[in-house]
């Protein structure tokens, strides 16, 4: 069976600091799968890896077999010339332009009498060649230079980002909550929904009917969310107001209003009493039979080992166990990461 | 519990008495005359509700929205100007110009998009600067200190438009700015530019394109900024000079967002009308009256023979005439005690911005429930 989510030997390194050294994983479509360890172990570093926020210092991250990375196209090629040759032409305008501005408006214009407009551009050329080389092929040249450049850096730097992971399909929740603490509960969730809307700018300005039937199911649909959360009955609260088991929630539901594929969950249980606990496994189970992978770092022990199908365990960065439930509990080696090595002597 | 509804009849009852007050104010006592300084406040709206688009909704300070509106100032003076060949009508000016105020949005946000907070200002502070001084020096087209004038009055239809007429179109202009600006943040771009001031990396998580947001934010905010511009040089005329967009442009329009409640946009617009009154109403009203309560006091100068005393009590007459008796001369000292006024008793803005924009549907019919619609 081919993995959705597939973690090829990440390292992640920080100056000395070795966060991830070689993990890998390997998520199977459908299964819930968790990742335990110690504090420090590099949990939530390997979600940041996976989901953009680094860039793995070594290793691969593959979702549904694919690295989630830009290509350069042909269009990112045309763009990057764009941006090249509007900077060479801003330069060259920038540099020259009062000579060009005299020679083909001052020295052409008498006013009270109509604008000669057919020979309004004749006059550059000429002008260009006597500015010189400095201000023109130069300024050209070196301008289209850095224009492209600045494209080249930035679109580097952009191979993978969090929101293109996101687009893809993969959704996270994170440990400290971040949810958006002004917007009420329907809009935390319909930021989630954003990349699935239609309309653009123009027609959110002059609401337009598209808009507005569009914005009508989209709040329909958050509000289902909601009720999946079991959350609807405070749907118009500030998301700042909720008590904390309601934000870990509402958060898993802004996380399933992008309509992913795979969803990271980071510490959902934390804060949680024994009921909610017990409501948040009954959530994700049905999360995972709504056709949705689950990934999710957990400490409370009852929650993983109740719907775990496998579990990963990291310390110090590297995954020392992986297997069921049954297997993990009983091994050795997790034992002693957890509980510590029986002194001798 | 939905947030409080506001009364409907607030706006349309304060609208119909502005688009009223033409009509109403001769009627009045000379003391209470204020039309002219109130299409002022109009147009001060207009560039603070740009402005919150960008400080308020998105987060990014910008210290520097004076130069878009120079840039709109000068783009409108040399389309419709008869010492350019172009002599644009009025509203084919307004388009071109807002379309010049977007394209320097665009080049002021796509290189500063990683820079944030007190970086972000200090550029745009910066670039408030460049913009004045450039247009100072490129006098061969800006004609430099000197202005561009005579321009065309603002028209509606072909018929130039006098005092009352652009008074009303201006109001015009401020309540489709209110309403464009209100429909944006209702909607999936208001939201995205909230989100990016609340929490970035959470708002990429969700997989929303910051750098496209902010750049619609900044487009958006230069363009109206722009359009002030424009409708400012429009009425006087002339487009002034380059020092006329200078910081403390940027600083009022700052004032104005923050008076009225950072990121609300009837806040802004309330803040407008405050901030401005206060400074080309309430101001020169009260130096008017105190000027006329003390006529005495500026009297002419002693003969250079008069005795010392004499000199001496002219010279403190002098300066209670010109300092205590006016005024419009602390405005800036007065704008400066109502921001820490503010920042000490309601930090949040005179008309806060609600924490909801957008109501819960009706529930849904059982059965109807499930992850994927």
């Amino acid at each position: 069976m081919s993995a959705i989510l597939e973690v090829k030997d990440v390292t992640m390194r920080f100056g000395g600091l070795v966060a991830n050294e070689r993990v890998s994983l390997s998520v199977r479509p459908g299964e819930i799968f968790a990742v335990i360890g110690p504090n420090g172990a590099g949990k939530t570093t390997l979600f940041n890896a996976i989901t953009g926020i680094y860039e793995p210092t070594e290793g691969d991250v593959l979702f549904e077999g694919r690295p989630i990375r830009r290509e350069w196209t042909a269009a990112d090629r045309i763009r990057g010339l764009a941006v090249g040759a509007v900077s060479a032409v801003a330069a060259v305008l920038a540099l020259n332009a009062t000579a060009l501005w005299t020679a083909a408006i001052n020295d052409r214009y008498v006013m009270g009498e109509p604008f000669p407009w057919g020979g309004a551009l004749g006059s550059v050329p000429a002008t260009l060649r006597d500015a010189g080389f400095w201000t023109t092929w130069f300024a050209a040249i070196a301008a289209f230079a850095v224009g492209r450049l600045a494209f080249g850096a930035i679109w580097r730097a952009q191979r993978r980002t969090p929101d293109l992971v996101a687009r893809a399909g993969i959704a996270r929740t994170f440990q400290n909550i971040r949810l958006f603490g002004e917007m009420n509960l329907v809009e935390n969730v319909l930021v989630g929904m954003d990349q699935h809307f239609r309309s653009g700018y123009w027609a959110c300005l002059v609401r337009t009917p598209g808009f507005r039937r569009e914005r009508e199911r989209m709040r329909r649909r958050a509000f289902e969310l909601l009720q999946f959360v079991d959350l609807a009955d405070e749907a118009a609260e500030p998301a700042r107001s909720l008590p904390y088991g309601h934000q870990r929630r509402l958060e898993i539901a802004r996380a399933l209003a992008t309509k992913p594929r795979l969803i990271l969950l980071d510490e959902p249980a934390a804060g949680m009493n024994p009921a909610e606990s017990a409501d948040l496994m009954k959530l994700i189970r049905r999360i995972r039979e709504s056709g949705i992978t689950v990934v999710l770092i957990e400490h409370d022990m009852k929650v993983v080992m109740g719907i775990s199908d496998r579990i990963a365990v990291l310390q110090y960065g590297k995954k020392i166990a992986e297997g069921t439930p049954e297997a993990i509990r009983n091994d050795p080696v997790c034992v002693a990461a957890y509980l510590g090595t029986e002194e001798l002597g | 519990m939905a947030a409080a509804r506001r009364n409907p009849w607030v706006p349309v009852a304060g609208l119909a008495a502005l688009a009223a007050w033409p009509l109403v104010e001769p009627a009045l006592p000379a003391s209470l005359q204020v039309g002219e300084p109130l299409t002022e406040v109009f147009i001060y709206a207009i560039l603070a509700l740009g402005l919150n688009v960008l400080t308020g909704f998105t987060g990014l300070l910008n210290l520097g929205v004076a130069a878009f509106a120079a840039i709109g100032a000068y783009a409108y003076s040399i389309a419709t100007c008869e010492v350019y060949p172009f002599q644009l009508g009025f509203w084919p000016a307004l388009a071109v110009t807002g379309a010049i105020g977007a394209l320097a949005g665009f080049a002021l946000g796509a290189p500063t998009l990683r820079v944030r907070g007190d970086y972000l200002a200090i550029v745009t502070l910066g670039f408030g600067e460049i913009v004045k001084d450039v247009l100072v020096n490129l006098d061969a087209i800006t004609k430099g200190t000197q202005g561009i004038n005579p321009l065309p009055p603002p028209s509606l239809l072909g018929t130039p438009l006098e005092a009352r007429g652009q008074y009303w179109l201006y109001l015009g202009f401020v309540v489709a700015t209110f309403v464009g600006v209100r429909a944006l943040e209702r909607s999936r771009v208001g939201r995205a530019w909230i989100s990016i001031r609340e929490d970035e990396l959470a708002s990429r998580a969700m997989g929303i394109r910051p750098d496209r947001a902010k750049m619609l934010a900044f487009a958006t905010c230069a363009a109206l900024a722009a359009l002030s511009g424009a409708l400012l040089v429009s009425r006087l005329s002339s487009s002034g000079e380059p020092s006329n967009y200078g910081f403390e442009v940027s600083i009022i329009a700052l004032c104005i967002v923050i008076v009225g409640g950072i990121g609300s946009v009837r806040g802004t617009l309330l803040g407008a009308f405050v901030m401005v009154g206060m400074n080309s109403i309430v101001l020169v009203r009260l130096t008017e009256v105190l000027g006329s309560g003390a006529e005495g006091m500026a009297a002419a100068a002693p003969a250079a023979d008069a005795g010392m005393l004499a000199h001496a009590w002219h010279f403190v007459r002098t300066w209670a005439h010109n300092v205590l008796l006016t005024p419009t001369n602390w405005k800036f000292l007065l704008f400066g005690l109502a921001l820490v006024l503010m920042m000490v008793f309601r930090p949040q803005g005179i008309l806060p911005p609600r924490a909801v924009h957008e109501d819960p549907p009706q529930p849904v019919p059982p059965g109807s429930e499930g992850v994927r619609a």
